[in-house]
C-alpha cells in the first residue's frame, strides 16, 4: 500500500498552511482517511499510509483507528474548508451555492464499497485466526456476517454525508434505504447465529425464540427512549439548514442593494440639482431592480425578450428627448424565442426606431414586440407632432432608411405611419425563416422621395417602404 | 412600512368638481398616497385612504365608494393583498376596484383581475390618465394598460393566432378582441383604437369588458397553469 504518487491534496499550497481535518474525495483509496490526516498534519501521504498498514499488523490498531476516523471525520476538501473558515469580515457576503460541484468527482464507482467489504472481511479473518487459534469455523461465519452487515449499513452513512455535501438535497434515495435495511437484516442474522452458537446446539427452540423476543424488546425500549432526543436533533439540523439558506439569501439581497441601489441613491443626492440626470438614474435603477425582482433571468443568448430589454435600456440611458429630458420607453413583449441573425437585424432596426422616437418624437414612447406563429413583429410609437411623409427631409429619410433597409435586407417588411398631430408609428415584421426567398416587392429599390403612399382610407398619409 | 391611521378628509375640500367620482385610495406607502392624491384632477375626489388589508375592508364597507384604487401588495389580513380586499368587499354593491401596482409580475396581475378588479394600471401612469381610468371604471368599463393587454395576448395564445370562432368561447379571444388588445399593447388610447378600427369608443369598451370577463372566468390552461404554479387558486 505504499504510494509514491501523492494525491492532489498532498501538494503543498502556500496560501493556507494547513488543511482542516477532512476526508478528501480526490486521490483517496478507501475512505480518504490517510489523505485527510496527511493533509491536516502536513505529513507525506505515503508515510501515513504505511503507518496505517504497520499499525494494522500490530494488533489491528491501524484498522480500528482508520474505521474510527472514517466514521467521525466528515468528508470534504481540507483546503477548501480551511479557506472557508476565514474571518467573516473578510469573506464574501453571499456564499457560492453548489460551488463544490465544480470539482471533478474522484471515485464514483462502487469500488470503495467493495474494497471496504473485502478489507473488513480479510482483517476480521486475520484477527480471528491470529487471536484464537482454537476457535472453530462456526464462530467465524456469524462474525463475518455481522461485520458485513455493519459495513453495509455504515457505508450508507458515508454515502448520505457525501450526498449532502454534494447537493444539500439529503440522502433519502431508495438505494440508500435498501442498503440500510439490508445491513440491519444481515447484521441481525449474524447476531442470531452468534447467539445460537453461544447457547449451544442443545438449546430448544422455545428458549431461543424467547431470547430473540427479549432482545428485540430491549432494542425497542432503547429506541423509545432515544427517539425524542434523536427527533430533536433532526429538527435542529433541519432548522439550522433552513436558517442558513435564509441567511445566504439575505446576504445576497444585501449585497445587491448595497452594490446598486445605495450607490444610485448616493449619486442622486449628489446630483440633486440636475433633474434630468436624476430622473435618468432613477429610471435605470428601477429597471435594474425590476429585472432583479421579477424576471427569470434567462441565460444570455436564449431570449429575444431579454435582448430587447437590453436594447431599451441602452436607448433610455444614452438618449434624451428634444428638451434634454430622459424618456422612458413603455415596453410590452408577448412571446419569446431564441434570437438569430434575422432577429438581430430586427433589434438593430428597433433600436434605430426607438432612438428616432425618443429624440424626435414626444413621450410616451411605446414599444410592442410580438412573437407570432410565423413572424416577429415590432411596433414603435411616439406621440410627437408627426410629419407629412411627402414632405420628409432627406436626412430624416436617411435615418428611416437605416431602420427599414436593415429589415428589408433580411426579408422582412417595414412601414412608417405618421399623421400630423398624432405621432409616428414604425411597424417592423420579420418572418421566422430568413433563408426563404425575399418577397420581390421587398427588394424594389426606393430612392429618396419615391416612397409609395398607401391611400387606404384613414391610413391616409402613410408611407409604405416595402 | 408603518400602518397609517386612515385619513378621511373633508369631502368639500380639494379642487374636486361637482360631479367628481369618489374614490378610496388603498396603499401601504403614505408617500405614494400623497402623490396620487396630488396628481388626480378635478374629476376625482379622494374620500378615504387605507394602508392595509383590514383597514381597507373596513373603510370600503363604511364609505361604499364607487371606485377603490387598490395596491396589489398590501400588509395585513391573511396575506392575500389586494385580491383579499376585493373578495372581502364582494358584499358591497356598486363598488368597483382598479388595481394599481409597481409589479410587472404576471401572477400579481392575474390574481387581482381574477379576484374581480375592473382593471390594472401601473404606478408609472400620469395623473390625467389615472383620472381617466377612474372615470372609466366608475362607468362600469374595464381599464387595460398596454402591459395588461400584453399579458392577455400571451396568456390566451392570441399572438400565435389562436383565435375564437364563436362568440361564447371563454378560452380564446375573438379576432376583433385580439385586434383591440394588440392596439392597446402598442400604446393606443381607446379613442385611437376606435379610430383605427372604424368603431365607436363604446364598442371598444365593450370588447375590452368582454376580454376582462374572459380573463376572470376562463379555465384556459395557461391561466390555470400560471396561477397554479404560484398557488393562487
Amino acid at each position: 500500500m505504499v504510494d509514491l504518487t501523492a494525491g492532489p491534496t498532498a501538494v503543498p499550497r502556500p496560501r493556507v498552511p494547513r488543511g482542516a481535518l477532512r476526508r478528501p474525495e480526490r486521490g483517496r483509496w478507501v475512505g480518504g482517511v490517510a489523505s485527510g490526516v496527511a493533509a491536516h498534519l502536513g505529513l507525506p501521504l505515503g508515510g501515513v499510509r504505511v503507518a496505517f498498514v504497520v499499525a494494522t499488523l500490530v494488533g489491528g490498531v491501524g484498522v480500528v483507528l482508520y474505521v474510527f476516523w472514517w466514521l467521525t471525520v466528515p468528508p470534504g476538501d481540507p483546503w477548501e474548508v480551511a479557506a472557508a473558515s476565514r474571518p467573516s469580515n473578510l469573506a464574501r457576503l453571499a456564499g457560492r451555492p453548489g460551488g463544490d460541484d465544480e470539482h471533478p468527482r474522484g471515485r464514483r464507482w462502487p469500488v470503495t464499497d467493495i474494497a471496504v467489504g473485502v478489507l473488513l472481511v480479510v482483517v476480521a479473518g486475520v484477527l480471528v485466526a491470529v487471536r484464537t487459534d482454537r476457535l472453530d469455523a462456526g464462530w467465524v461465519l456469524p462474525l463475518l456476517v455481522v461485520l458485513a452487515g455493519a459495513a453495509l449499513a455504515w457505508s450508507q452513512l458515508d454515502e448520505v454525508a457525501r450526498g449532502r455535501w454534494r447537493s444539500r438535497a439529503g440522502g433519502r434515495t431508495p438505494v440508500s434505504v435498501v442498503r440500510l435495511l439490508g445491513g440491519v437484516v444481515i447484521a441481525g442474522v449474524g447476531v442470531l447465529l452468534l447467539v445460537g452458537r453461544a447457547t449451544g446446539p442443545g438449546v430448544d427452540a422455545a428458549t431461543f425464540v424467547q431470547s430473540v423476543v427479549a432482545s428485540l424488546a430491549v432494542l425497542a425500549g432503547v429506541a423509545l427512549v432515544v427517539a425524542p432526543w434523536w427527533l430533536r436533533l433532526w429538527r435542529a439540523l433541519a432548522d439550522e439548514r433552513a436558517a442558513r439558506a435564509r441567511e445566504s439569501e439575505r446576504a445576497d439581497i444585501a449585497a445587491h442593494l448595497h452594490d446598486s441601489v445605495l450607490q444610485t441613491l448616493a449619486l442622486i443626492r449628489a446630483r440633486a440639482d440636475d433633474p434630468a440626470e436624476v430622473a435618468r438614474m432613477a429610471r435605470a435603477q428601477e429597471r435594474e431592480l425590476r429585472e432583479w425582482l421579477y424576471d427569470d433571468r434567462p441565460a444570455p443568448g436564449t431570449s429575444l425578450a431579454a435582448a430587447l430589454r437590453d436594447v431599451v435600456a441602452e436607448v433610455e440611458d444614452s438618449r434624451s428627448g428634444p428638451g434634454g429630458e430622459p424618456v422612458a420607453v413603455d415596453t410590452v413583449v408577448v412571446g419569446d424565442r431564441v434570437p438569430d441573425e434575422a432577429t438581430a437585424a430586427l433589434l438593430q432596426a428597433t433600436r434605430e426606431a426607438l432612438v428616432n422616437a425618443v429624440v424626435h418624437g414626444r413621450p410616451p414612447v411605446s414599444l410592442y414586440l410580438e412573437v407570432g406563429a410565423a413572424e416577429v413583429e415590432v411596433f414603435v410609437k411616439d406621440r410627437g407632432d408627426g410629419f407629412d411623409p411627402e414632405a420628409v427631409s432627406p436626412d430624416r429619410f436617411g435615418v428611416r432608411e437605416s431602420i427599414l433597409g436593415r429589415v428589408r435586407r433580411r426579408g422582412g417588411t417595414a412601414t412608417v405611419t405618421s399623421r400630423p398631430g398624432q405621432g409616428t408609428e414604425v411597424h417592423l415584421a420579420m418572418p421566422f425563416a430568413p433563408s426563404a426567398p425575399a418577397d420581390p416587392s421587398n427588394v424594389t429599390p426606393t430612392g429618396p422621395g419615391t416612397g409609395v403612399p398607401l391611400s387606404a382610407g384613414a391610413q391616409a398619409p402613410t408611407e409604405e417602404e416595402s | 412600512m408603518t400602518q397609517d391611521v386612515p385619513q378621511v378628509p373633508d369631502r368639500i375640500a380639494g379642487s374636486a368638481g361637482p360631479d367628481a367620482v369618489d374614490v378610496v385610495l388603498v396603499d401601504d406607502h403614505h408617500l405614494f398616497r400623497t402623490g396620487v392624491r396630488a396628481s388626480l384632477d378635478e374629476r376625482v375626489r379622494v374620500v378615504g385612504e387605507a394602508a392595509g388589508v383590514d383597514e381597507a375592508v373596513r373603510v370600503v364597507h363604511e364609505l361604499r365608494p364607487p371606485v377603490v384604487l387598490l395596491d396589489v401588495h398590501l400588509p395585513g389580513g391573511d396575506g392575500g393583498g389586494g385580491a383579499e380586499v376585493i373578495r372581502a368587499c364582494a358584499d358591497v354593491p356598486g363598488t368597483r376596484f382598479l388595481a394599481l401596482s409597481v409589479s410587472d409580475a404576471a401572477e400579481d396581475v392575474v390574481a387581482v383581475i381574477r379576484a374581480g378588479a375592473r382593471g390594472y394600471v401601473t404606478k408609472a401612469i400620469d395623473g390625467n390618465a389615472l383620472s381617466d381610468a377612474v372615470r372609466r371604471v366608475a362607468d362600469g368599463d374595464a381599464v387595460f394598460s398596454p402591459r395588461l393587454a400584453g399579458f392577455v395576448l400571451d396568456a390566451f395564445g392570441a399572438a400565435a393566432g389562436d383565435v375564437a370562432t364563436g362568440d361564447d368561447e371563454l378560452d380564446r379571444l375573438s379576432a376583433r378582441e385580439r385586434e383591440v388588445m394588440r392596439l392597446i399593447a402598442r400604446g393606443y388610447t381607446y379613442r385611437e383604437v376606435a379610430g383605427e378600427l372604424f368603431i365607436s369608443i363604446k364598442t371598444v369598451e365593450t370588447h375590452v369588458s368582454a376580454v376582462l370577463r374572459k380573463l376572470q372566468l376562463s379555465n384556459r390552461n395557461e391561466l390555470t397553469r400560471w396561477a397554479a404554479a404560484r398557488r393562487l387558486l
